[in-house]
């Protein structure tokens, strides 16, 4: 009956949600600038989401999650047009897409790889959003046994995972970035006690560092430099006749999608990676189970079909840990779990009972938004594609201009742009030297919780830590964060090569003992 | 990104930083009470302030130490003192001049006036302007001479407006003539695009780029200025000149 009842208030808040003029207007019009942010090579969704957070202030919580999932959904498919037509990935998550793509497109069929990339994409969409449905329940009341131990790992599990996955270099630097995100999310007076951290006198740091200028500057600062200081160009795009849905070939391939959701869902759902692991391991298993992998890379229409179910399988995915733990599930959900926060909605284990409704209506609206974007697709890429045509020279200051505007609209203060460039010009460094951003990104997201929680969970137990290994989840977290810190070290490897080795020759041995 | 061999070579000096850093915010955060009272409550350390900033500043500084080891464990001492030579030669400052670093620091220095000098003092359609105005035609002209041309005279400008400021000028020509600032950012701007002329016009193709950036520098910050300003309701940075003629249009009542 809860379960019919939950189906029914489904239905009822897409029609909502639909029936509205001016949401449907939000809503296209966020999927086409989403889809713009994706296809132009060096804007990112993440950055879209980022610079559109300050714009939804003034909206209601359903507006504005609308706005933004459509900009996070439109966007993560977006990329896939640049790599179609001009070979080079409007985002990283449609880099797989690009190897099979451009070939496509090459052969006269950039149509067809589009079409089909926009009703995979959207199919990917709506079936993360049926495991951010059925999943969540199950993980809230999971989530419902936490206490401040279990929340305290739980961030820091968060911080050294996407610090582990995300390091394009050493993962020692991914875990870095993740702390200097904790140190910068220590600056302020703290919660409990009011205590001025590093704040150097200066009042205007007392509330602590405002997440959305770290967000913009993080990401769209070192995007416009790096974009400029290497004399980026768009090359020619190439030309592309009707788009059809190609659902022909979505139907024969469907257990081929299910696979691609399903890696989709589960890379989502790991704290701090995104679209393009997905879209990697994708179109790597695509690869391994197809009959003819000899024809990856030339121009093979599943591949495509197999790396943008899963990109936009993420979006769902990202969104499971996000609601029901408060740790994002991608660079973008970061981005959103700092809206979500700035609305006046904490996402966590509380989520069900503070806002019981919430999880359907963001369900709802990544069902509105897949489907605005299917149509958008199919009738408007013609002309959204002209966008690649607009020098990077042009439309990098533009977003100079938006990252400032945006940053200071949060609050109106003029301290968060002062705050925002220093960010941004240190992170352009940071990553040029290997360290990745969206650890310390999500260090100054989690960092609040971890401190918080840390110190409540010592004062319940008057500063004994056995509660981590009495409690069973707190010891399982406990356990794998030693092991994801244990396994980077080159002695733990050894250590594991000689013990296979060893279990390997025992059974060798047994073996030739019988033979004897 | 760097190459592998260089992205070491760097790491030595980086986690060399990183672990100072670390050992600094631990020092900052033993400044902090720990068993002493604070706002008349007596602490216990696991209650204190400085609990978290400790664990966090221990962990950089040891993850710092970590990252020079590995580092030094890689490239070895000999590369290590190789590369404190090539930072003391010449060879170093030939670097820092070569062209993709000059783009950066004219990258660095728009942000950086836009952002701490015209925001705050200019109007800010104005300072967008300008802003949008130099960035795009130093870069979109791709030209390195070019770039180093339009980024001297937008430095000369910017140091201009920064003694303006520092002098306190600003108060004493604002008593004569009102907007100052805005007017003398305006005539900035007029012979930015006089200059900027200059230098292009003999070419066809660089007088279309003039013309198409001029026109986005002009319409860009109007466009998103008035969105926020005006229907999103979020007062400028700093209103002057063109927000008080903008105010009297907007709410002119026919």
């Amino acid at each position: 009956m809860v379960f019919l009842e939950r189906i029914g208030f489904y239905f009822q808040t897409v029609l909502h949600l639909a029936s509205d003029p001016i949401n449907l207007a939000v809503l296209f019009g966020s999927v086409i600038l989403g889809i713009m942010f994706g296809a132009m090579p060096g804007l990112t969704s993440t950055l879209g989401v980022a610079l559109l957070t300050a714009m939804t202030y003034g909206m209601d919580t359903a507006t504005a999650m609308l706005c933004l999932l459509a900009i996070y959904v439109g966007g993560t498919y977006g990329g896939s047009y640049a790599s179609i037509l001009i070979n080079i990935p409007g985002t990283a998550a449609s880099a797989a897409t690009a190897l099979d793509g451009y070939p496509l497109a090459c052969k006269g069929e950039g149509g067809r790889a589009i079409g089909l990339t926009t009703t995979s994409s959207a199919i990917g969409t709506i079936i993360s959003m049926l495991f951010l449905v059925s999943i969540s329940p199950l993980i809230s009341v999971f989530a419902l046994q936490f206490t401040s131990f279990e929340f305290f790992l739980l961030a820091f599990f968060g911080i050294l995972i996407s610090g582990t996955l995300t390091s394009p270099d050493l993962v020692i630097k991914g875990w870095i970035a993740g702390f200097l995100g904790l140190f910068l999310a220590c600056v302020g007076r703290d919660l409990l006690q009011f205590y001025p951290r590093f704040t150097f006198g200066l009042s205007e740091l007392d509330s602590g560092v405002e997440v959305v200028p770290v967000l913009i500057g993080a990401f769209g600062i070192p995007q416009i430099i790096q974009v400029l200081k290497q004399r980026f160009q768009i090359g020619e795009t190439q030309k592309f006749q009707r788009i059809l849905p190609e659902f022909g070939t979505i139907v024969r391939n469907i257990p081929r999608i299910i696979r691609s959701a399903l890696i989709g869902v589960g890379i989502g759902s790991v704290p701090g990676i995104g679209e393009d692991i997905a879209a990697w391991v994708s179109y790597g298993a695509a690869k391994n189970t197809s009959k003819h992998p000899e024809r990856f890379g030339k121009g093979e229409i599943t591949a495509v079909l197999s790396t943008e179910v899963a990109n936009n399988a993420c979006v769902g995915g990202a969104m499971i840990p996000l609601l029901n733990l408060g740790i994002p599930g991608s660079p973008p959900a970061a981005m959103l779990l700092g809206a979500l926060m700035l609305h006046g909605v904490t996402p966590g284990p509380m989520i069900s009972f503070e806002h019981p409704n919430f999880i359907i209506e963001v369900a709802s609206i990544l069902l509105l938004a897949s489907l605005a974007m299917w149509v958008v697709g199919m009738l408007l890429a013609r002309q959204v594609v002209k966008v690649l045509r607009i020098p990077t020279q042009i439309f990098m200051p533009i977003i100079g201009v938006l990252c400032i505007i945006g940053s200071y609209a949060l609050g109106m203060n003029i301290f968060n742009l002062y705050l925002m460039l220093p960010v941004g010009i240190i992170s352009y460094f940071l990553i040029e030297m290997g360290y990745p951003i969206a650890p310390l990104v999500i260090g100054v997201i989690l960092g609040p919780m971890a401190d918080e929680n840390l110190r409540r969970a010592l004062m319940v137990s008057q500063g004994s830590f056995m509660p981590v290994f009495t409690r069973p989840v707190a010891l399982i977290l406990f356990l794998v964060i030693v092991w994801t810190v244990v396994s980077q070290f080159a002695v733990y490897r050894n250590i594991k090569d000689k013990l296979v080795a060893k279990i390997m020759r025992g059974d060798s041995g047994e073996t030739d003992l019988d033979k004897e | 990104m760097m190459e592998k061999d260089k992205l070491r070579k760097a790491d030595v000096y980086s986690g060399a930083i990183i672990f100072f850093f670390g050992l600094w915010i631990v020092s900052q955060a033993l400044k902090m009470p720990m068993k002493d009272s604070w706002g008349g409550v007596q602490n216990v350390w696991f209650v204190s302030p400085a609990l978290f900033p400790l664990f966090v500043g221990g962990i950089i500084a040891l993850l710092g130490a970590l990252l020079c080891r590995t580092a030094l464990k890689i490239i070895g001492f000999k590369a290590f003192k190789e590369t404190l030579d090539w930072l003391l030669s010449k060879n170093f400052f030939g670097f820092l001049n070569s062209t993709p670093n000059l783009r950066f620091y004219a990258i660095a220095v728009l942000f950086l006036s836009f952002v701490y000098l015209n925001i705050p003092r200019i109007d800010f359609f104005l300072s967008a302007i300008v802003f949008l105005m130099v960035f795009i035609t130093a870069f979109y002209f791709d030209d390195a001479v070019l770039l180093k041309k339009l980024f001297c005279f937008y430095l000369a400008g910017a140091i201009f407006f920064l003694v303006y400021f520092v002098f306190g000028l600003d108060e004493a020509l604002g008593r004569i003539i009102p907007f100052a600032a805005d007017v003398l950012m305006l005539c900035f701007i007029i012979s930015y695009c006089v200059y900027a002329w200059k230098m292009i016009h003999t070419s066809a193709d660089l007088r279309k780029k003039y013309r198409t950036a001029m026109i986005v520098a002009l319409v860009g910050p109007f466009l998103v200025g008035m969105i926020f300003k005006y229907f999103l309701l979020v007062p400028m940075p700093s209103e002057g000149l063109v927000v008080a003629i903008l105010d009297y249009f907007w709410y002119l009542e026919f």
